[in-house]
């Protein structure tokens, strides 16, 4: 019997392979390159107490830090904005996420791809929309409730609290997948248990499946709440007419001076980025200690609670709230693009569609949306395919190293998006590379602060292969190129395929980094209609924000039906 | 096939450990040509981890492991062949098919890797679906299988390629019972007709004995006893693999000294019941405990029946009926002995009977 | 020989003709080209082979994107880009680029202060326009050629007559200091060259401390004159403080209720200034840009898209407006003083609007 055995010509030393190290250093380097080069410029702007436009900084001091101090109330703000959005969004999505998760709501399907609206809205078109309809004297729910209730100013939206409102609608969303997630994967025979012995459902809920689910709940607040911090759009234009910062808005304040004042920027963007960091280490500890008493091994499809004639209330709920984030804010923003000038006295209004046709002339829309389009389609193409590698150094090799590789690429998610863009603008202003101003340097940005994403998406879809999957192949005689190539993408593919759309949509939204990185040639979307909101007008914006909208839901309803064969995987 | 006197696998003094956890103790063992040998033992015990090495997909800390005579990892030479450069085949627990490929590609995968022509190709995976009986099932997606037939593709898998080694990780642990017994059968003809040299995994000890050339009894990293089944279900090297394989009495006591036959040893046990008994291999005249076979007990209703043979006085604590045999729970003078006896004539609870076993089934043990 | 070729350099040098790329411009070009319309100086073909323009500009974007639309359409093969901030966050960027050796404007249009910071650290390529002519000498820098004024925005007070009756709203600029108006009116931000314009012109007539009471009236600042008159047309706020004019025309023509006061006292009229940028990316794209922005057709359209007044000699006033020349215009008359006080206004405006 011959041995036919490929030629055992090359003995190693090592378990991997050249290739396998080199590819893993490489990408490791890279990695640390593209996070921490840009946040050594910050470092060194925020000791600049000289000129701040000479670099490297002549004058070192730590007067800016000193400065912050000295500024308590933005910081109390962030802290209180932040705060009472995270305690909103949590509230909302423990409810949204039992009862589309543990009942038989009716409806549930399309509640839920409804409930992902938010998310693609963005919270500059959010908060928009809000200012038109809670404004304190103009607002449409104010104007309405003059005429039925006869009281005036009720609400206001330019207030910490309207901030946060706006905040945990349009942001929050992540509050209820984390939450989500959780409740689907608890045992359901710990509830039944404790149905079976006479605790009705109310009771059973406040007694058995919030404790039980509490670790995971407390993992999603401090996360929710570490996002919150970095929040900037609906601070941005709910908070600057009643002259409310947040730290993100005052770095941006900072900035927008002459002279501008990078130094107290960049100290005051340590100050948030340390603070994230911490609260985000703290849910790094939380998560490894293993609190997910509630995660079992196998996978689980708890059957749904019949909650009776209750379940149309708690479809209500859902509606509701399906209103209020989607509803009603694309109504306010619809009629809105369509006034001659935004008016609410109704005998005043005069419609017309001028403002479409104006939108479509301005740089904003016009190449703003195509290099969006463009920079998310390409993003998302490579982002996913050096991801893949990434996911796969760190949960399916043995190389050394991969656990600092892990730490590296999840880093920017510590880092608040304004100071990353602020950090990158010195960054890429200085250096003679000559990527400042192009379209490229966003793309770098984009797949740095879109990293932690990316991975986190594929690696679960990662673990889920079992093991033996890659080692047979192995054994076959597969080298590591064959082994990706005919059994890891393939499998991975439906992953593939979702995190492409994540890290599309992520991308198109994105508005932190992009502030400080366009120039005139490389504007886009987000921050092109922020630009623009401060000499537009409202009805303009909102007929920006509308082709915004449309254009990315578009985009996406096609990207979805072109791959919804991708998504029937193994 | 002519025989070959260099072994088809020689692990030598291999000790495998994970951080301060020291998975695999030392051990060394050979696999000559065309033989089946099983590494048998409680989970835990390092036999999946020794597997694993010889495969590739573990790094030993210490030792060397060679394949027909060429060393594939050396601690001292520094030599670690990658595992896709080993050239050997596997079976894992869980199958490991790939869902997205029908069966006909997974059977194929080697052979393709291996840059064989499309014909050859065809047909030697034509060939190993042949041998598993999978041929009508060939174009198949894999995912659509019952865990019977998973099996049969991975093994088909496994033979394609003609390897000389195939390693076996618990193939039919996750089969019923009654599939379990008709594979293992199969699965040993089919290495019987193609002469493959294979190490097999498992925890179940009627699998082990049944089907291998030699078994090797691991616990906690270290071998225990090697040798044919018959050795080691009759002379057990020590309490552990008389207690783990088959089902055994261990009565503990001392010797008294030489018997009447001089092959036999007199053992009194600490009831004060005087037995003859066959001394271990390799005995020192130490032993403290004799292992009897519970299924090589004879059981008489009442007191009094002698013969020849070893002869213990007791009373049937329980009976359970476990169809193909009916196991009782002795008293004998303070220490429960337990008999397996074949479902006839049933003997009632609480009855007194007399035990009888012969001393060739009474073996000394040092522990 | 050799004596006429140097009698020709000499005569090239008297009449400065400009040789290769990126050279300053002393005096007008001998012979301007007439294209369009208008009268250049610029090399139309090097123009084109540029193909691009980059303008840094405080105008408001839609108005923008009207200007160089028409610009395009007269001149299909050079595609112009823009980018529009507040005057201060508009300088600070663009020192920022050029700080670091990162050229990308072409044009830049600040308020007056700015750009005598940017004449004064290099920073405008020379270019006498032929279009340069129909200014006065007041409207131009010292030497000609670095920027023009090209755009005055006359800016006083607006009300909505729908909230605020014409016999209860001010008349004056002292009228603005009434308590009764406390809470209702709305300035713009410290960042406004416009702002500061008002500022200092007002209190040079109505005395220094005239803007500090102001503090009491708690006003709200805002970046753009468009979000200060939507604020009064949706009834948010009832008053704008140093309302540009051209927002109100512009309100206006949309159907929106408002009223214009033009106090006795004297109506501030800030300049819009514009010059080519040095180490410009296009430079002869941005000349040719300047002289048809600079020239009667450039501003008519600029009047039309923006509503401001026109600095020319034979500016016509903008749509449904009135010439800017028909009222008691204020420019600074310590210009030294005003150039040199952006910092006490920064640090005033701040106070007065409430941020920190």
């Amino acid at each position: 019997m011959q041995n036919l055995a490929p030629p055992a010509s090359l003995w190693r030393p090592s378990g991997a392979t050249k290739i396998e190290l080199l590819a893993s250093a490489t990408v490791a380097l890279v990695c640390v390159g593209l996070i921490v080069y840009p946040l050594f410029f910050l470092l060194a702007e925020s000791i600049n107490v000289g000129d701040p436009q000479t670099f490297p900084p002549k004058d070192i001091g730590i007067d800016n830090f000193i400065d912050l101090s000295l500024d308590l109330t933005v910081l109390l703000n962030t802290a209180y904005v932040a705060i009472a959005a995270t305690a909103m969004a949590i509230a909302a999505g423990f409810v949204l996420a039992w009862i589309l998760t543990r009942t038989n709501v009716p409806g549930k399907a399309l509640l839920e791809r409804l409930l992902e609206i938010p998310f693609y809205l963005t919270p500059l078109v959010g908060a928009l929309a809000w200012s038109i309809l809670a404004a304190p004297k103009s607002g449409f729910l104010n104007q309405l409730l003059v005429t039925v209730v006869g009281v005036s100013d009720l609400l206001d939206i330019y207030t910490p609290f309207g901030i946060a409102w706006v905040m945990a609608l349009f942001e929050g969303t992540v509050a209820f997948v984390m939450i989500s997630a959780v409740m689907k994967s608890m045992d359901p025979s710990l509830e039944e248990s404790s149905r079976v012995t006479g605790a009705g459902k109310l009771r059973t809920l406040f007694k058995i499946t919030l404790p039980l689910v509490l670790p995971g709940l407390l993992g999603a607040i401090v996360f929710v709440f570490a996002e919150m911090l970095g929040s900037f759009a609906a601070a941005l234009v709910l908070g600057l007419p009643g002259r409310f910062f947040v730290v993100t808005t005052a770095i941006w304040q900072y900035t927008l001076s002459y002279p501008p004042e990078y130094g107290k920027a960049s100290a005051l963007g340590l100050a948030l980025f340390g603070v994230m960091f911490a609260t985000l280490s703290f849910y790094r500890w939380m998560v490894r200690r293993g609190t997910f008493a509630t995660i079992s091994g196998k996978a689980f499809q708890p059957r749904p609670i019949d909650m009776g004639r209750a379940r149309y209330g708690l479809a209500a709920i859902c509606w509701l709230y399906v209103f209020v984030a989607v509803i009603l804010p694309i109504a306010a923003l619809l009629l809105t693009s369509c006034l001659r000038f935004a008016t609410v006295i109704v005998d005043q209004m005069s419609f017309t569609l001028q403002n479409y046709e104006t939108a479509l002339t301005l740089d904003a829309v016009r190449s703003a949306l195509t290099n969006s389009l463009e920079l998310g389609i390409g993003v998302a193409t490579v982002g996913v395919f050096v991801m893949a590698v990434l996911v796969w150094i760190i949960y399916r090799s043995r190389l050394p190293g991969r656990g600092a590789v892990e730490y590296v690429v999840m880093f920017p998610q510590s880092v608040p998006r304004m100071v990353f863009g602020l950090a990158l603008l010195t960054a890429w202003l200085n250096i003679p590379i000559p990527l400042y101003g192009t379209l490229w340097v966003l793309a770098i940005a984009y797949f740095t602060v879109l990293m932690p994403l990316g991975v986190r998406t594929l690696s679960g879809v990662v673990l889920q292969i079992d093991k033996s999957l890659e080692e047979c192949a192995q054994v076959c005689g597969a080298t590591w190129a064959y082994r990706m190539r005919t059994i890891t993408v393939p499998l991975l593919r439906p992953g593939l395929v979702a995190a492409w759309l994540l890290i599309f949509i992520a991308s198109v939204r994105e508005i932190g980094v992009s502030i400080y990185l366009m120039g005139p040639n490389s504007k886009v979307i987000a921050p092109a209609i922020v630009s623009s909101w401060s000499s537009a007008g409202t009805e303009l914006t909102a007929a920006m924000a509308m082709i915004q909208t449309a254009a990315v839901l578009l985009a996406v309803l096609l990207l979805l039906s072109l791959t919804a064969k991708y998504f029937k995987g193994a | 096939m002519s025989a070959n006197l260099q072994p088809m696998i020689a692990v030598s003094d291999l000790v495998v450990s994970y951080g301060n956890y020291v998975a695999v103790k030392g051990i060394s063992f050979d696999v000559r040509q065309g033989e089946h040998i099983t590494l048998l033992g409680p989970s835990g015990c390092g036999k999946t981890t020794t597997l694993r090495s010889i495969a590739g997909l573990e790094r030993p800390t210490r030792g060397s492991i060679l394949l027909d005579g060429k060393p594939v990892f050396s601690a001292d030479q520094r030599i670690n062949v990658p595992v896709e450069k080993r050239g050997i085949s596997m079976v894992f627990q869980s199958y490991a098919i790939w869902p997205h490929m029908t069966v006909f590609d997974n059977v194929a995968y080697g052979l393709r890797v291996r840059g064989l022509p499309q014909k050859e190709i065809e047909a030697k995976a034509s060939q190993a679906l042949d041998l598993v009986q999978l041929r009508h099932a060939a174009d198949r997606p894999a995912s659509k299988l019952s865990g019977g037939q998973q099996q049969r593709v991975a093994l088909g898998r496994a033979i394609a390629f003609s390897p000389s080694i195939i390693l076996f990780d618990e193939p039919l642990s996750n089969l019923d019972a009654k599939l379990r017994a008709s594979m293992r059968i199969e699965l040993k003809e089919l290495q019987h007709r193609l002469g493959i040299s294979s190490v097999y995994v498992t925890h179940d000890q009627e699998e082990a004995l049944a089907i291998s050339d030699r078994v090797i009894v691991m616990n906690d990293g270290k071998i225990e006893q090697i040798g044919t089944p018959d050795e080691i279900y009759s002379r057990p090297a020590n309490g552990f693999v008389a207690d783990f394989v088959g089902s055994a009495n261990i009565l503990p006591g001392t010797i008294v000294g030489p018997a009447s036959d001089h092959e036999l040893t007199v053992f009194q046990l600490n009831t004060g019941a005087r037995l003859n008994t066959r001394a271990s291999t390799n005995s020192s005249g130490a032993a403290t405990t004799v292992a009897v076979r519970t299924a090589l007990i004879d059981i008489r209703r009442g007191f009094g029946h002698r013969d020849d043979r070893n002869a213990l006085e007791g009373q049937v604590l329980r009976r359970l009926f476990h169809g193909d045999f009916v196991e009782y729970f002795v008293n004998c003078q303070g220490h429960r002995v337990t008999v397996r006896r074949p479902p006839t004539d049933i003997i009632a609870e609480g009855e007194e009977v007399t035990l009888l076993f012969s001393p060739e089934h009474a073996v000394l043990l040092e522990r | 020989m050799r004596q006429r070729i140097l009698g020709l350099v000499g005569a090239a040098s008297i009449f400065g003709l400009v040789a290769g790329n990126g050279q300053a411009q002393n005096a007008v070009c001998p012979s301007p080209n007439e294209v369009a319309g208008f009268r250049t100086c610029a090399n139309i073909a090097k123009a084109e082979q540029e193909g691009k323009l980059v303008i840094y500009s405080t105008d408001v974007e839609q108005g923008q994107a009207k200007i160089v639309a028409a610009f395009s359409a007269s001149f299909p093969k050079i595609k112009p880009t823009y980018v529009r901030a507040l005057s201060a966050s508009l300088y600070a960027k663009l020192q920022s680029e050029r700080q670091a050796g990162q050229y990308l404007a072409d044009l830049v249009n600040v308020d007056v202060v700015l750009a005598n910071d940017f004449l004064k650290k290099n920073g405008y390529a020379r270019y006498v326009s032929p279009q340069m002519a129909a200014f006065r000498s007041e409207f131009k820098s010292k030497p000609e050629g670095y920027f023009t004024w090209a755009q005055l925005a006359v800016a006083a007070i607006a009300y909505n007559p729908r909230l605020l009756a014409a016999d209860q709203a001010p008349k004056a600029w002292g009228d603005i200091l009434n308590p009764k108006y406390a809470g209702t009116m709305n300035v713009k931000s410290s960042n406004s060259g416009v702002q500061h314009f008002v500022w200092y012109t007002v209190r040079e007539v109505m005395g220094k401390d005239f803007w500090k009471s102001l503090a009491s009236q708690k006003p709200k600042a805002f970046d753009s004159y468009v979000q200060q008159y939507d604020r009064i047309v949706n009834g948010e706020d009832k008053i704008v403080i140093g309302a540009q004019y051209s927002g109100y025309l512009e309100f206006k023509a949309k159907g929106a209720p408002l009223d214009f006061v033009f106090p006795d006292q004297g109506v501030p009229a800030s300049p819009q200034v514009w010059g080519v940028i040095d180490k410009a990316p296009n430079p002869e794209a941005a000349r040719l840009f300047l002289d048809w922005f600079l020239s009667p057709i450039g501003q008519k359209v600029m009047q039309e898209a923006l509503f401001l007044n026109s600095p020319r000699d034979d500016a016509v006033p903008p749509p449904g407006g009135v010439a800017a020349s028909q009222h008691k215009l204020l420019f600074p008359s310590d210009w030294d003083g005003f150039l040199g006080s952006k910092r006490e206004f920064n640090t005033e405006w701040d106070r007065i609007t409430g941020l920190r």
